[in-house]
C-alpha cells in the first residue's frame, strides 16, 4: 500500500519534472530560459532517482496516507477551499471568514451537536476571531481586503 | 563613543512610550504568520509622516528589530515560521515544542536573539567604516556563490532523505522562475493568470508551512483528542541564560554569520539563520541530535536572525544602498524625514542617527524583556484546542497572504502550495528546503546572468566567477561543505553497519 | 440563484445609496510598480501626503507595491484585475510602460490606462564611481570607442527610462557599449556603479543627487533638455554634443484602469493636481533632492501621445 503510494507520488513530481523540462527547452528567448534549462536538468534527474528508487521499493521517508486521513479531512478541506477560492471573493472576506471558520468548528470540535451551549461557544469564539482581524487588518494596518456583496 | 551623549533623547518620554509601543506590537507583528518585518515597517512608515524625525526612526527601529525576534514565536509553537529569517528556528524549535519545552526554546530564543542583536549594534557603532569597504567588496560573483552556498545547506535539512530534500530545493528553484522574468521582462511558466506576478516568498511561506498543519489537524477527525497532549514545562529563566552560555560555539557561529550576512545587500537575513544552523551542526560533536529538539539549533539560528539586524544597516547608513528589503523601507522612511543616507551621514545629523542606534540597543533589551514574558504564556498557545487552532490558521493565512500585495492571487498561490506540500510531505519532501530554493532561486540567477553579462566585456565568464581573493574563498567553502556533507554521510552509514 | 443574489445585492446598494453619493467614501489605493523604499516609491508616498486633508480627498490614499521585472508586474495586474471604481489607482512611470509596450510581451498600453495627472519629472544622467578616470562624457565615448562593447554601464531593467536614455546615448555618439541591466532596480544599479562592478551607468537624478552629496559618485551628465535646478554645475548631454533629448526623462504621476466612470476621473482630475501642489509636498519633495512637474490631465495626455511617437521611432529599429 504505502509502496504504491510512493510510486504515485514519486511518479507525479517526475511528470511536474517532464514537463518543466520541456517548457524550459523549447521556449524562446533562450537567454531568458537559461537557468530555468539549468534548475530543470537537476529537478529531472532528482525526480528520476526517487521514481526508480520508489519502483524498486526502495522509499522510505514518509508515512503516506490511509483512507481514515481522507475521511477525516474531507470536510475541512472542502470548507476551505470554498473559503478561498470563492467565498473570499464573492462575499466579502469577513462574511466569508465568519461562515468559515464557523462551520470547521461545527465540523471538527468535539463538544456535542446537541447542546444549545457548544454553538453559543463557538458563534462567541467565530465573532471575537473576526473581530480581532478586523481590528488588526482594516483598523490598524490599513489593507483593503475584498468587500464582495456584504461588508 | 559619541552614542553614549545621545541616550538622553531615547530615555524621554515620548520615546521610551514608542520604544515599548513598537516593541510589543512588533512582538506581535512578527508572531503572526504572514506579517513580516518588511511589510510591518512598511506599514509604520505612514505613521511616522507627523512625528519628529528622532520619534519616527525610534519607532521603525525598535519595530524592526523585535519583529525579527518576533518571528520565532509561531515558529517554535506552531511550526509556522513568522518570516523567511525564522525557518532554521522551527527545526529544532517546534521539536523542542512537541517534547514539552516550548517555554524554554522560547526563551533560548529571546535570550540569543539579545545577544547576537545587541552584537550587530555594537558592531554597527563601532565598526561601521570597515564594515561599509567589506560591503562594498561584494560584487555579482560573489553574491552568486553565496547563493550556492546556501543551497549546500540543503543537505543539513533534511533528517529523512537527502536525495528528497535535493529535490525539494529544485522545485523551489523552478517555482522561483515563475512569472515575469525580472532581467529580460519575459513571461515564463504563467499558465494561469494569478501567476502573472511570480510566485511571492511570504504568501508561498505562509502557504507552505501552515496548511500543511490545517490539513494534518482537519486529518486527525472530530472525535480524536482534541487538545495536543503537549505539556509545557516550566523553565526558570536563569537556567535558560545558563544554556545559552553553556553553548557557546553555537552562540559565536550563529553570531558571527548572522553579522556576516547581513552585512552583504542583497542577501539580506533571509538565509542567516539557515547558514548558522547548518555550520553549527557541521562543528557540533552532537550532530545526529539535530532536528530533534537540540538547543543549539535555536541558539544558532536565532542568535544568527538578529545579529544580521546591525550589520544590514551598515550599507544603508554610509552608501545610501539598502542591503535588504526591510533596510529599502527603512531608506524611505529616512528620506521623507529629510535625512539621506551617506558617509558624513554620523557628522550631519548624529541629532538623529545616534538616538536610532541607541534605539536599536535598548529595544533588542526590552524585547529579550517582553518575549521571555509571552515565554511564559507559552502554556496557554498549547492548550488552544486543536479544532479551534485550525480554523485561526487557515484565517491568518489568507489575511497575511492577501495583505503582503492586496492581491487575491497570492492568496490562491498559497492556498495550492500549501495543499500540494501537505502531501508531498507524506512522502517524505519538506518545506523548508523548497522555500531556501524559492529564495535562493532569484538571487543566484540575477547574479549568475548579470555577471555572465559583465564577464563578456573583461575576461569571459570563468576568470570572473573563480579568481580573485573573494571568489576562491567561497569557492572553497562550496566544496568543502559539500564534501563534508558526503564525508559525514559516509561515516554514519559506517556506523550503522 | 444568482439572479437573486444580484437583485439582493442591488437592493443592499439601494439602501446604502445616500452614503454612496461622495466619492471616495474610504480611503484610496495606490499601486506603485516598484519596491518600497525606492524613488518612485518614496516619491508617491510624499505627493500623497495631503490627500487625507478635507479640501483634498477627505481621505487618506494608501500605498500598495507590486514590484518586478522593470515594473510589468505591477502594470499588468493594474490593466487586467484592478477594480475600475475609482478606489485603485495607480502609479505611472514614463518612458517605462510605453516603451515596454511598443516592444511587446506585455498586455497593457496607453489605451488601457487614464491619466489623472503627473507630480514629478526625473531625467537620467549619466555617473560613474568617485575614483573613476573618466571626468566627462567624451571621456566615455572616447574609451568605447576604443575598446568597442567594453565599457559596462547600469541601469534599472530593460526599456526603462534608463535603458531610453542609455540606446540614444549609443545612438548619438555611433558607439557600442555593453548595457547591464539590474534585477533590483535604480539602487542595485547605483551599487554597481560605487563599487565598481561596472564602469558607469545611467541612473535617476534624485538617486544621483543624493549619492552625490554622499561623495560615492560623479555625475557627468543630464539626459535633458536643459540643467537641472539640482544640479546647476552638471551639462546637458546636447552641451557636450551628444544628440540626446529629454525622451528618457522619467515622468512620475497617477492613473486609473480604462473604464474608470468619467465623473469619479473629472473629480480626481480636478483635487490630485492641486494636492501635488501642496506645500508640505514641495517642501519634502525639494529636501528628497526630487524635481517636481505638476501637470494636469490634459497635458499629460499630451505627453503620452508624443512619447509614444518619439518612442515608436526609437526602437524601431531594434
Amino acid at each position: 500500500m504505502n509502496i504504491f503510494q510512493h510510486k504515485i507520488s514519486s511518479g507525479l513530481v517526475t511528470f511536474v519534472a517532464v514537463m518543466v523540462c520541456y517548457v524550459s527547452f523549447t521556449r524562446q528567448p533562450a537567454d531568458a530560459y537559461l537557468f530555468p534549462r539549468v534548475v530543470s536538468i537537476f529537478f529531472l534527474g532528482l525526480a528520476l532517482w526517487t521514481f526508480i528508487k520508489a519502483l524498486m521499493g526502495r522509499s522510505k521517508a514518509g508515512n503516506g496516507l490511509s483512507i481514515n486521513m481522507f475521511k477525516n479531512m474531507a470536510p475541512g478541506v472542502l470548507i476551505s477551499a470554498m473559503y478561498i477560492f470563492w467565498a473570499a471573493k464573492s462575499l466579502g472576506f469577513y462574511t466569508a471568514t465568519s461562515i468559515a471558520f464557523f462551520l470547521l468548528l461545527t465540523s471538527y470540535d468535539p463538544a456535542p451537536h446537541s447542546e444549545y451551549k457548544s454553538w453559543f461557544k463557538r458563534i462567541i469564539i467565530t465573532a471575537s476571531f473576526v473581530a480581532i482581524m478586523y481590528a488588526l487588518f482594516a483598523k490598524i494596518l490599513v489593507v483593503y481586503t475584498p468587500r464582495g456583496m456584504f461588508i | 563613543m559619541d552614542f553614549i551623549f545621545y541616550f538622553g533623547e531615547v530615555f524621554t518620554f515620548t520615546s521610551m512610550l514608542l520604544l515599548i509601543g513598537g516593541t510589543i506590537g512588533g512582538l506581535i507583528m512578527g508572531a503572526t504568520p504572514g506579517l513580516s518585518p518588511t511589510m510591518t515597517v512598511a506599514l509604520l512608515i505612514p505613521f511616522t509622516f507627523n512625528m519628529t524625525p528622532v520619534h519616527g526612526l525610534i519607532l521603525l527601529g525598535a519595530a524592526y528589530t523585535s519583529t525579527v525576534a518576533g518571528g520565532a514565536v509561531s515558529a517554535i509553537l506552531l511550526k509556522i515560521p513568522g518570516a523567511p529569517a525564522n525557518i532554521a528556528t522551527t527545526l529544532d524549535g517546534n521539536a523542542m515544542a512537541r517534547k514539552g519545552e516550548g517555554a524554554k526554546a522560547l526563551q533560548l530564543s529571546f535570550i540569543s536573539s539579545l545577544i547576537g542583536g545587541l552584537f550587530g549594534v555594537f558592531l554597527l557603532i563601532f565598526l561601521t567604516p570597515v564594515l561599509a569597504k567589506m560591503a562594498n567588496s561584494f560584487g555579482y560573483s560573489h553574491t552568486f556563490w553565496l547563493a550556492i552556498i546556501g543551497v549546500t545547506v540543503i543537505g543539513s535539512l533534511e533528517a529523512g532523505s537527502v536525495v528528497k530534500g535535493l529535490l525539494s530545493g529544485c522545485i523551489g528553484m523552478w517555482l522561483a522562475t515563475i512569472g515575469f522574468d525580472d532581467i529580460q521582462g519575459v513571461k515564463r511558466f504563467v499558465f494561469h493568470p494569478a501567476l502573472g506576478g511570480g510566485v511571492n516568498i511570504i504568501p508561498a511561506l505562509i502557504g507552505l508551512f501552515a496548511i500543511p498543519q490545517v490539513i494534518t489537524m482537519f486529518a486527525k477527525g472530530r472525535f480524536q483528542t482534541d487538545i495536543e497532549q503537549i505539556i509545557v514545562k516550566k523553565h526558570p529563566v536563569s537556567a535558560a541564560f545558563r544554556e545559552v552560555f553553556f553553548r557557546k560555539r553555537a552562540l559565536a557561529i550563529g553570531t558571527s554569520i548572522g553579522s556576516v550576512i547581513g552585512l552583504i545587500p542583497g542577501v539580506g537575513g533571509q538565509i542567516a539563520g539557515l547558514l548558522a544552523y547548518d555550520q553549527a551542526k557541521k562543528f557540533s560533536p552532537e550532530k545526529s541530535k539535530f532536528g530533534t529538539g537540540h538547543s543549539e539549533g535555536v541558539i544558532a539560528a536565532e542568535a544568527a536572525n538578529n545579529a544580521m539586524v546591525g550589520p544590514s544597516l551598515v550599507p544603508l547608513l554610509t552608501l545610501s544602498i539598502p542591503g535588504s528589503p526591510t533596510a529599502a523601507v527603512l531608506l524611505g522612511g529616512l528620506i521623507i524625514h529629510g535625512i539621506f543616507p551617506g558617509p558624513n551621514l554620523f557628522q550631519q545629523h548624529p541629532e538623529v542617527i545616534w538616538p536610532f542606534i541607541n534605539s536599536m540597543l535598548i529595544g533588542q533589551i526590552l524585547m529579550c524583556i517582553f518575549g521571555i514574558y509571552i515565554a511564559s504564556m507559552a502554556a496557554r498557545v498549547a492548550q488552544v484546542p486543536q479544532s479551534i487552532m485550525a480554523a485561526i490558521v487557515l484565517g491568518l493565512a489568507a489575511f497575511g497572504s492577501f495583505a503582503v500585495q492586496q492581491s487575491m492571487g497570492d492568496v490562491y498561490v498559497m492556498a495550492v502550495l500549501g495543499s500540494m506540500m501537505y502531501f508531498l510531505e507524506r512522502f517524505g519532501f519538506s518545506a523548508a528546503p523548497l522555500v531556501l530554493g524559492l529564495i535562493l532561486g532569484p538571487i543566484a540567477e540575477s547574479n549568475f546572468v548579470t555577471g555572465s553579462l559583465i564577464s563578456t566585456a573583461q575576461n569571459g565568464p570563468f576568470v570572473y566567477f573563480f579568481t580573485g581573493g573573494l571568489n576562491i574563498v567561497l569557492v572553497s567553502i562550496v566544496v568543502l561543505s559539500v564534501g563534508f556533507s558526503f564525508w559525514s554521510e559516509i561515516t554514519a552509514k559506517r556506523a550503522t553497519h | 440563484m444568482k439572479k437573486i443574489i444580484a437583485a439582493l445585492a442591488i437592493s443592499l446598494i439601494g439602501l446604502s445609496g445616500a452614503a454612496k453619493a461622495e466619492y471616495p467614501e474610504r480611503p484610496v489605493l495606490l499601486m506603485i510598480p516598484y519596491g518600497a523604499g525606492g524613488a518612485t516609491d518614496f516619491q508617491a508616498r510624499i505627493a500623497t501626503i495631503p490627500a487625507g486633508n478635507d479640501d483634498m480627498l477627505g481621505m487618506p490614499v494608501a500605498i500598495i507595491n507590486k514590484p518586478g521585472a522593470g515594473g510589468r508586474v505591477g502594470w499588468s495586474w493594474f490593466a487586467n484585475d484592478a477594480e475600475k471604481d475609482g478606489y485603485t489607482m495607480g502609479g505611472y512611470n514614463v518612458p517605462h510602460f510605453i516603451a515596454q509596450s511598443i516592444k511587446g510581451g506585455v498586455d497593457y498600453s496607453t489605451d488601457s490606462f487614464e491619466p489623472i495627472a503627473n507630480w514629478g519629472s526625473d531625467p537620467a544622467v549619466f555617473v560613474v564611481g568617485k575614483n573613476s578616470k573618466f571626468n566627462s562624457m567624451a571621456d566615455v565615448i572616447d574609451f568605447a570607442k576604443a575598446n568597442p562593447g567594453k565599457l559596462t554601464f547600469s541601469g534599472a531593467g530593460l526599456f526603462v527610462g534608463h535603458h531610453i536614455a542609455a540606446l540614444q546615448i549609443e545612438k548619438a555618439a555611433g558607439v557600442k557599449m555593453l548595457y547591464i541591466p539590474n534585477k533590483s532596480g535604480g539602487a542595485g544599479a547605483m551599487k554597481a556603479v560605487i563599487s565598481g562592478e561596472v564602469l558607469g551607468g545611467v541612473n535617476n537624478l534624485s538617486d544621483a543627487f543624493r549619492a552625490k552629496a554622499a561623495g560615492t559618485i560623479k555625475i557627468l551628465g543630464v539626459a535633458d533638455l536643459e540643467r537641472n535646478a539640482f544640479l546647476p554645475n552638471v551639462p546637458t548631454m546636447m552641451e557636450q554634443g551628444l544628440d540626446v533629448d529629454n525622451t528618457s526623462v522619467n515622468f512620475r504621476g497617477v492613473m486609473v484602469p480604462k473604464g474608470t466612470p468619467q465623473a469619479i476621473i473629472d473629480k480626481l482630475a480636478e483635487v490630485v493636481p492641486v494636492m501635488f501642489a501642496h506645500k508640505r509636498v514641495a517642501q519634502k519633495m525639494k529636501a528628497g533632492g526630487s524635481p517636481m512637474k505638476i501637470m494636469n490631465r490634459a497635458e499629460v495626455l499630451d505627453m503620452w501621445a508624443k512619447r509614444q511617437t518619439t518612442l515608436e521611432e526609437l526602437l524601431k529599429g531594434l
